[in-house]
């Protein structure tokens, strides 16, 4: 089972060959779902003037429900809402995009050099508590999460397709509850 | 024009200044210790202030975290975004 550390003020991550898997998985699912298909851009969305010529005319809110989660209106009233989106959403995308590219990127090393698990070390805290919450927003979204949904959980059957996923929500959880005391 | 300031002055000039307000909203996801971490982050709040806002916006189902001009709050609410959270701006509806 995973377990995050902390010595000399450096935290790393004890995982699982399965765990990475899972995380792999997800947080490429996840980047594929924000719009980077391939996981790089040939200009950083952040760079200003990428911003200045790429300011669209207009940019909806997203109909997915996760990607509605994840980049939420910030008015109320429509108008301002979507004049706010158009000028902030490339950037938000792009702060996620990031810090999941750096899960990522930590994930794949340990994954190439071992088939048995091993150590992420010397991880960015805050990607990786951004990107496991992004991850936990988007399966809640699938799940319909609410906050009785650890009792429906332990009441589904096993056969149930819903299970595992609740199952990865749940531990994505402990793991974000894990590397939050760490800091502490 | 003389020097003394009318009660009409006063609540034009107040309606004029009237801040903005970033409101966080409950979601059953996002984790107490996480919102009380990212509060702390942000903001710069004390532990006791960040656990009070973070218990405010569970059990009220909202709560204001900060107080300011437009561009201010902006600036609050794609950085809450940035970390997760659900929050939205508004001009303060108490005056």
């Amino acid at each position: 089972m995973s377990t995050f550390e902390r010595r000399s003020g450096e935290v790393s991550l004890l995982v699982t060959h399965d765990e990475i898997e899972i995380l792999i998985n997800l947080t490429e699912q996840l980047l594929e779902l924000l719009g980077e298909g391939d996981f790089f851009h040939h200009y950083d969305v952040n760079d200003p003037l990428a911003q200045l010529l790429a300011v669209p005319d207009e940019i909806e809110t997203p109909e997915d429900p996760v990607l509605k989660r994840l980049l939420p209106n910030a008015y109320a009233d429509p108008e301002a809402a979507s004049d706010f989106r158009r000028y902030t959403e490339p950037a938000l995308r792009g702060s996620k995009q990031r810090a999941l590219r750096k899960v990522r990127e930590d994930l794949l090393v340990v994954f190439e050099s071992s088939d048995d698990g091993g150590t992420v070390e010397d991880l960015e805290p805050d990607s990786w508590l951004t990107a496991l919450n992004d991850l936990r927003l988007a399966l809640s979204v699938r799940l319909d999460v609410n906050a009785d949904s650890f009792e429906v959980f332990e009441l589904l059957p096993d056969e149930d397709p819903d299970k595992p996923v609740f199952a990865v929500y749940f531990w994505l959880g402990w793991l974000q509850e894990k590397l939050l005391g760490v800091l502490q | 024009m003389t020097d003394t300031i009318t009660h009409e002055e006063i609540s034009i000039h107040q309606l004029l200044d009237r801040p903005w307000v970033t409101i966080v909203w409950d979601d059953p996801v996002n984790l107490m210790s996480y919102v009380t971490y990212v509060f702390i982050k942000l903001f710069n709040f004390s532990a006791e202030k960040a656990h009070e806002l973070m218990m405010a916006v569970h059990n009220e189902g909202r709560a204001v975290v900060s107080t300011g001009t437009r561009e201010e709050m902006e600036r609050d609410v794609q950085r809450l975004h940035e970390h997760g959270l659900w929050a939205t701006l508004q001009r303060d509806d108490k005056i």
